[in-house]
């Protein structure tokens, strides 16, 4: 037993996004999200992450309330690739990649294996502000590895990130699931959803919601009533779970 | 290092008279305590530049940002057109930068945890709005009134008088800023980032709000609206490579207290024995510095 979610409702102001969802999320596995744009996906993994109130429900840790949870010991456990800048870092790319090691105390951990395995060495004293979007999404991964959750919740961890370190970033999600970690992962591709999913969930952003393996859910049809008509293009040329 | 060499610059400088215990009273009593003062004034204004820019994430971020400054100019400017004293005066800055303060935190602190926009907004709006009213302050009151009043809006060391009272604030305010200085580090990255590595984003934030507004209210009150200080010497220090908290806090508070000793000397001795708002020096010595510093890479 994990981190799991007990019939939980997500709301806007205006509308219900997810209705009375439950998800126990395993050790060992890869639970990729898929939805449309504002369908819900990055205030689940909020709400997942303890870091958000959900309109009903409720998300536990071992057993252990995560609202009631200290921030820091949630922290040791769960971690957060949120989307967006990290403007108004003024430090360089390894002091950035440090911050992962602040839940836990004391001196920083070594570095340099985080930075070599995300390609960051040569990079490690360059201000983080003067780095590309995909070698800024690079440094926050390396900045989560070093946090080492065994819950790591990623909101989009391909955007910017070129085919090879889109690769690479499939590596490092297996491994840890090979380590008894949870990796979840919102993305917009049903082809690599299929290949490196154990199971996904798809949102519809209107309360409904459906939790399998990639062979049972993705369909060309099932992609339609997800994203919408003239969508199946995008699997086309795949079969059924089969990666194109 | 440099501290020091400007502490004994900023005692040295100016004329002495022949006489050595003249001489001695006045280095003790006067120049001494003076030199001590505009050190804690610096270092306190640059430590909450510092804070400020975490704060906001945003390297533009100064201590007056959220109206402090206006607010302690507005009331001390009406205690001045009223007629009062010193001390009244000093009191009435101090009320003016914990109401500008309130005012803003009330109006726009609600969303603290997850966006600053707000508070930075309501800030700016006071601003212009304590901006508005002391120039209504200024254009009714008689003209030998003014030269006080301007002083006092671009900051003058020569009525400070409690430097044992700004030094204690400065030592107790880099204790607290460096005991926050890791949580600091963390909170420079976006407040769901920094929440997801266990900093508890709005307390953290208030504490750094207020830790900031205290360090700016109580150099306002002795020595008005003292410019570019807390702008420069954070961005400055962080330009030379000072990044993490530990390091950049105390180094703000040595070389802000530094700049300022030099700029007060200047200002002293320029026109001798007339003196200039010390905040004109901080500004003249600093833009030259700042622009330099941008050219580099």
């Amino acid at each position: 037993m994990s981190l799991v979610a007990h019939q939980l409702a997500l709301q806007t102001s205006t509308r219900t996004l997810v209705d009375s969802l439950d998800l126990a999320l395993e050790p060992g596995e890869v639970l990729g999200i898929l939805g449309a744009n504002g369908a819900g996906k990055s205030t689940l993994l909020n709400v997942l992450a303890g870091l958000a109130i959900p309109a009903s429900g409720r998300v536990t840790l071992d057993g252990h309330a995560l609202a009631t949870m200290p921030p820091l010991t949630r922290a040791q456990h769960i971690g957060l690739l949120p989307q967006g800048d990290e403007g108004g870092f003024f430090g360089s790319v390894a002091d950035f990649v440090a911050l992962g090691h602040f839940p836990f105390g004391g001196p920083a951990p070594d570095l340099a294996p985080h930075l070599a395995s995300w390609e960051l060495t040569d990079l490690a004293r360059r201000p983080l502000d003067t780095l590309s979007g995909g070698e800024r999404q690079r440094a926050r991964l390396a900045q989560l590895a070093v946090q080492a959750p065994r819950i790591a919740l990623l909101d989009e961890p391909l955007t910017h990130l070129d085919p090879a370190h889109q690769a690479k970033l499939l590596a490092w999600a297996r491994g840890e699931a090979d380590a008894r970690h949870s990796v979840v992962l919102t993305l917009h591709d049903p082809n690599w959803a299929a290949c490196h999913c154990d199971r996904l969930l798809f949102l519809y952003g209107d309360g409904r919601w459906q939790l399998d393996t990639p062979a049972e859910l993705l369909t060309p049809d099932a992609l339609e009533a997800l994203y919408g008509p003239g969508t199946a293009a995008l699997w086309q040329q795949g079969g059924r779970g089969e990666p194109v | 290092m440099a501290a020091p060499a400007a502490i004994a610059l900023g005692l040295m400088a100016g004329t002495l008279p022949a006489d050595r215990e003249l001489a001695l009273q006045i280095l003790t009593e006067l120049r001494g305590p003076r030199v001590a003062a505009a050190f804690a004034c610096g270092g306190l204004l640059a430590l909450a530049g510092a804070l400020m820019q975490t704060l906001f994430r945003n390297p533009l971020a100064e201590p007056y940002l959220l109206g402090v400054s206006g607010g302690a100019g507005l009331l001390a400017l009406l205690g001045m057109a009223a007629g009062l004293a010193w001390p009244w005066i000093s009191l009435l800055a101090f009320a003016g930068s914990l109401l500008a303060l309130a005012l803003a935190a009330a109006l726009g602190g609600r969303l603290l945890a997850r966006d600053h926009t707000p508070l930075l907004l309501a800030g700016v709006m006071l601003a212009a709005g304590f901006g508005a009213l002391i120039a209504l302050v200024l254009s009714v009151t008689p003209a030998e009134r003014l030269p006080g009043m301007l002083f006092f809006l671009m900051g003058d060391l020569a009525w400070t008088s409690q430097p044992a009272l700004l030094w204690a604030a400065l030592l107790l305010a880099v204790a607290a800023a460096l005991a926050l200085s890791r949580r600091l580090d963390v909170l420079q990255l976006a407040p769901l980032k920094a929440a997801s590595l266990g900093v508890a984003v709005a307390p953290t934030r208030w504490m750094l709000f207020a830790l900031a507004g205290a360090c700016t209210s109580l150099v306002v009150a002795q020595a008005g609206s003292i410019g570019f200080v807390g702008l420069m010497v954070p961005h400055a220090l962080r330009k030379l490579g000072f990044a993490g908290h530990r390091a950049l806090l105390p180094a703000c508070a040595l070389a802000g207290g530094s700049l300022l000793v030099l700029a007060d000397a200047l200002a002293r001795t320029v026109i001798e024995p007339r003196e200039l708002p010390v905040g004109v020096l901080t500004a003249m010595l600093g833009v030259p510095m700042m622009l330099w510093l941008l050219r580099k890479p």
